[in-house]
């Protein structure tokens, strides 16, 4: 591929490729660029939940908490924390001095603005649904707020280390009204400058900024003047503007990262922590009620093919009910009780279980063919997993027909009983996802009930003590695995190339990036 | 050219001639026989009959099982064993390739079988009927067009669920208009015609004039609109596996495959150049035939 | 003339209307709503129940679907067209800008595919059955022949990656020129076809022969007498084209990034958020009518032989 541009063809559109080509004009400003694969719906930081908000959040806000990297809950714009006996009040303390953009100070006021913000059915916040436990915000004194839950909640801590619990000031809502989504003011590295619609966004450095957290390199404003999001979402558009220079970095799919890898104008970012899970899961209907025929394709299901066919092996297989990113995760767990690839043992079990191979390579038992309907949701990701499980069945004699259909389709098709297994992909920060998807009756209605499990996840759910709850976190997964609930698969790296001189692009234990310490190696 | 009625401009995009009635000249055998001499038409011809062969015929001749995944030897470039190399899943690409022609055959016959068939239905009846059915199903005619089209296919798909079949009746819908404006217009024409009215003078039924006189009459156009709307139907279904909403996986659909593959552009270029060609190719050579038909059977051009 | 465009405006009216009603009835069919589809992947139902009431009667989702017709109907007419659910914020104002850049896009692929498939039609109806006539309607078939995703990159790969004459990620109006190349290719094939054959229909009427007979030079004829007729019939065929450009041009505007309705459109299905669907269907569908009747409008008034009044 010529990467040089041909003088002779192009000297008639010099003129017109100068004044478009921003590489020229960027001489003085420290600038950098990065993709976003559609545009921000809004930048109210409690009225969205989805992951590029939160991407776009991340330069605006700082939050309370940080998780350090063990997992580990540490004071950022907090102080201090408390909890009560009971376990259902969380007291925080602020530190003193932060100044919102608008110059205005942070402080519990505002912090109970942003929790009510939350809580007020007439705003009907998203993120509600992610803290339903949540019930009121009090003021303690002038730096200091308490959180008052309905149950105890201990995936909370996590919650409010992630972008939607950035705060935002409380003056400039008042003034924006309904347009503050599009003029947000937090307490972050950058501030928001512009945002052309659609196109991009550009954020300027935040001068009185200081950074809290011991972690980071810079304590002070970012070192970059500038930062221009701009809106890629086409894949090859977004390779090929790296290609030319005109991206710092790009959080690419997998396909596209072993052809840069090579290249020594690029770097390589890979996110390990990364808090997605694949799963397949089963309908409960007949014959899938029997764990004979749930165990034998959890043995038959080739992880490693998965990783990589859906993710040229940016990933790593799966054997715990739980992403490999999560506090809480122990592979220990899935060595034990996991379902590790082994065909034979699947079609052994399965002949155990009275399922007779048929002339067709079709297994049958009591004169009913082991032909099975198998949804996912439609991504090329997806389709290339579909592929591959739908081959390690047929090798073991079940025939599996798929269909995929987009998220809006699949996930209330589920509801219905017209399919046997599903292929699902969950993100989520804390194991409280096990008691979101498995406690019975679990999430898509299916799953019979289960004292047992429902007494272990519901102590996943609200035991605060760390140590105490990382008991039930173990003794979730174990129980969930012993059931054969669930197929786990594989948990995929979020892969980003950077241009080979941005320095300190690296992702803290919640997958973010400390925006004020990057910096290309020549500034 | 005149305006043939104050609502209604011209029946399609393809087709803003007036139809013309009554050719007398010509016959099956003497069009077939200028359709042999057309060059276009010989390309395009011997194209698709191609693409029929090989979706007759494609278990004898595909190397390779065409679902057989391979994940080890994923993206292969082209070798001796897999002639046009290997997919994103390790799946020969020629075979996949060979039993994609009966999704293309089975997308274009479906859709077309839809679109016409409803269409001809219509705009014969509102050719041929009164004005107040002619009105409502006009105003019918005109809230299918004026339905984004692709907005139109996707609620379809929303609610009857994705699959090969929702994608290609979906298409099948989109296309009713443009088939039932052409033969609406072609009716409106013939009914004014001299000898219709002769025939109706003596006693002919309406149904006698629109079976033996107006139906006739719309073959011709009928057939140049075919073949430049059955491509157009085959890029829209394409167009909806771009959404994941058109075959499903693991079928070697082209255009799913195409899309499935698109991201490797850069790294396995042959995985995504394949498919691209070949529905280049097929496209290309219908509507080759259909410029070498429109040359034969399109009475301005005679 | 007035009473002609009065009479075509009160005919558009229950075609409007009906499409709207076809809108919100097939909404009530659609298995999803916004707030399911906001959470993909996230948030369970049981988790959020309150939650997610609170999110339907905010937004009058809780209501059926011939009361949220109703209510539709009577607040567009007041120039409201609701909140988005997902973007949290009044769809006009999200609206607005995107069909500005549909248009923008629309437009210059317009004026492209006729630069192109204009003149390309003439030559080829000048040179009938000529190896010229037949190369220029082969080269015109070349844009309707690949999926537009697939065309669109072939662009970005040639000229943005391989040449280098444009960025990949523009600014102002050069991040226009790709995509509406792309669709302007694509709008060239018909728009040559009908160019081609309404001038091999002109070129045998008699005042043309007449013409020819007096010793005319063959360009002035195609220029003074041939080209005004073969225009008239390529205007009502880009009425046609238009409604469906603006629709259609989704995939393009993925691709290329460029905001228009039709990206929103697809997206608004994907997200069930049935106000931006609405307003895009209500704007499309006025769109496409309203381009109809400019252009019979237009042709009637250069071609005066036409009568209003059937």
């Amino acid at each position: 591929m010529p990467t040089r541009r041909s003088l002779v063809v192009s000297s008639a559109l010099v003129p017109l490729s100068l004044s478009m080509r921003p590489r020229e004009a960027r001489a003085a400003l420290k600038e950098l660029r990065y993709r976003l694969i559609e545009d921000p719906e809004s930048l109210h930081s409690g009225q969205s939940v989805s992951l590029t908000v939160s991407t776009c959040l991340n330069f605006l806000h700082d939050r309370l908490i940080y998780l350090d990297n063990t997992g580990k809950p540490q004071p950022w714009l907090a102080e201090s924390w408390s909890f009560s006996d009971d376990s259902r009040q969380i007291t925080f303390k602020l530190r003193p001095g932060t100044k919102f953009h608008d110059g205005t100070d942070l402080d519990a006021a505002a912090a109970k603005f942003h929790f009510d913000s939350i809580l007020d059915p007439k705003l009907a916040s998203p993120l509600r649904g992610t803290i339903s436990a949540l019930e009121s915000c009090d003021l303690v004194d002038p730096m200091t707020f308490r959180l008052n839950f309905s149950r105890p909640f201990a995936a909370a801590m996590i919650l409010f280390a992630a972008s939607a619990y950035g705060f935002n000031s409380p003056t400039a809502v008042q003034k924006a009204g309904r347009q503050y989504g599009r003029r947000p003011v937090g307490t972050g590295p950058y501030m928001l400058k512009s945002w052309s619609a659609g196109t991009e966004l550009v954020l300027v450095r935040n001068p009185r900024y200081r950074q809290l957290r011991p972690d980071a390199v810079n304590k002070g404003a970012p070192y970059a003047d500038q930062i221009t999001l701009t809106v890629l979402p086409e894949e090859g558009v977004a390779f090929s503007a790296l290609q030319t220079g005109e991206l710092s970095a790009a959080e690419l799919q997998t396909d596209t990262v072993d052809r840069l890898r090579r290249d020594p104008r690029f770097a390589v970012v890979t996110d390990e922590k990364a808090k997605n899970f694949m799963f397949l899961e089963f309908s409960w209907r007949s014959p899938f009620d029997d764990r004979a025929m749930r165990d034998a394709v959890s043995h038959a299901i080739d992880r490693e093919a998965i990783v990589r066919a859906s993710y040229s092996g940016y990933g790593t297989i799966n054997l715990n009910p739980l992403s490999s990113g999560i506090p809480g995760y122990d592979p220990s767990i899935g060595a034990t009780h996991g379902t590790p690839y082994d065909a034979a043992k699947a079609a052994a079990l399965l002949d155990q279980a009275g399922w007779k191979m048929g002339p067709a390579g079709v297994r049958a038992k009591d004169g009913k063919e082991a032909k099975f309907v198998l949804r996912s949701y439609a991504s090329p990701v997806t389709d290339r997993a579909l592929a591959v499980m739908q081959s390690n069945l047929a090798a073991i004699g079940v025939q599996v027909s798929v269909s995929t259909a987009d998220w809006g389709t699949f996930y209330p098709s589920l509801l219905r009983d017209d399919w046997d297994m599903a292929l699902n992909r969950w993100t989520y920060n804390d194991p409280q996802v096990m008691v979101n998807l498995f406690r019975p009756p679990g999430h898509r209605r299916k799953l019979p009930a289960d004292a047992e499990l429902t007494r272990i996840l519901s102590g996943v759910e609200s035991t605060l003590d760390p140590a105490e709850r990382q008991k039930y976190v173990v003794e979730a997964q174990q129980a969930i695995l012993e059931r054969r609930l669930l197929v786990p698969i594989l948990t995929n790296h979020a892969i980003t190339i950077t241009q080979a001189g941005l320095q300190n692009y690296t992702f803290d234990y919640l997958n973010q990036i400390l925006h004020g310490d990057v910096r290309m190696s020549d500034w | 050219m005149s305006l043939p009625d104050g609502a209604t401009p011209p029946p399609d995009t393809f087709q803003a001639e007036e139809p013309v009635v009554a050719r007398r000249r010509g016959g099956f055998r003497w069009a077939l026989g200028r359709l042999l001499r057309n060059p276009s038409a010989r390309i395009g011809g011997g194209v698709v009959i191609l693409i029929l062969l090989c979706a007759a015929f494609a278990p004898w001749i595909a190397p390779h099982d065409p679902m057989a995944v391979d994940t080890l030897n994923r993206l292969q470039p082209p070798s001796a064993a897999n002639w046009l190399g290997t997919d994103e899943v390790g799946r020969d690409i020629v075979s996949r390739l060979i039993y994609g022609t009966r999704y293309f055959l089975l997308i274009c016959l479906t859709a077309a079988s839809i679109s016409a068939g409803v269409g001809i239905v219509l705009g014969l009846i509102a050719g041929a009927g009164a004005p107040w059915v002619d009105a409502i199903i006009m105003r019918f005619i005109d809230m299918l067009l004026a339905f984004p089209y692709i907005l139109l296919v996707l609620a379809i798909v929303a609610i009857l669920g994705p699959s090969l079949w929702t994608a290609m009746a979906a298409v099948g819908v989109a296309g009713i208009p443009g088939y039932a404006r052409l033969i609406r217009s072609v009716a409106l024409t013939v009914k004014r015609e001299e000898y219709v009215e002769a025939a109706r003078a003596l006693g002919a039924s309406e149904t006698q004039i629109i079976v033996g006189t107006v139906l006739p009459n719309t073959i011709s156009p009928l057939i140049v609109y075919l073949s430049y709307a059955t491509p157009i139907a085959a890029l829209s279904a394409a167009a909806l596996s771009f959404l994941g909403l058109g075959a499903q996986p693991p079928a070697p659909e082209w255009g799913a495959m195409l899309v499935n593959s698109r991201s490797f552009l850069f790294t396995a270029w042959w995985a995504v150049a394949a498919p691209g060609l070949v529905i280049f190719i097929a496209i290309f050579a219908m509507n080759l035939l259909g410029n070498g038909l429109r040359d034969v059977l399109d009475p301005h051009d005679a | 003339m007035t009473r002609y465009i009065l009479r075509r405006l009160l005919i558009a009216l229950p075609v409007v209307l009906g499409v709207l009603l076809v809108t919100f009835m097939i909404q009530a069919v659609i298995p999803t709503d916004a707030v399911t589809a906001m959470y993909e992947g996230q948030v369970t139902e049981d988790e959020a129940e309150e939650a997610i009431a609170a999110i339907r009667e905010r937004f009058g989702l809780d209501q059926p679907w011939y009361v949220q017709f109703g209510r539709y109907v009577t607040h567009v007419m007041q120039g409201d067209f609701g909140e988005s659910v997902r973007l949290r914020r009044p769809v006009a104002e999200e609206i607005g800008y995107r069909f500005v850049n549909t248009l923008q896009l629309t437009g210059a692929a317009l004026l492209i595919g006729i630069l192109i498939g204009v003149p390309m039609g003439i030559l080829s109806a000048a040179r009938k059955d000529t190896w010229l006539d037949v190369g220029a309607m082969t080269v015109g078939l070349l844009g309707i022949s690949m999926p537009a995703f697939f065309f669109g990159l072939l662009l970005i790969l040639v000229f943005a990656v391989w040449l280098q004459w444009i960025p990949v990620v523009p600014r102002g109006g050069a991040a226009l020129l790709l995509p509406a190349l792309t669709l302007g290719l694509i709008e060239a094939a018909p728009l040559s076809r009908i160019a081609r054959s309404a001038m091999i229909e002109i070129l045998r009427r008699d005042h043309i022969r007449a013409a020819r007979s007096r010793g005319m030079s063959e360009l002035s004829v195609i220029m003074r007498h041939a080209l005004p007729g073969t225009l008239l019939a390529v205007m009502t065929v880009i009425g046609l084209q238009f409604g469906n450009l603006l629709g259609g041009a989704f995939i393009i505007e993925v691709i290329f990034g460029w905001r228009g309705i039709g990206e929103l459109g697809v997206k608004a299905i994907q997200w069930r958020d049935f106000a931006l669907t609405q307003a895009i269907i209500l704007i499309s569908a006025g769109a496409h009518i309203g381009a109809n009747l400019v252009v019979d409008v237009l042709y009637a008034w250069v071609d005066p032989r036409v009568d209003y009044e059937t």
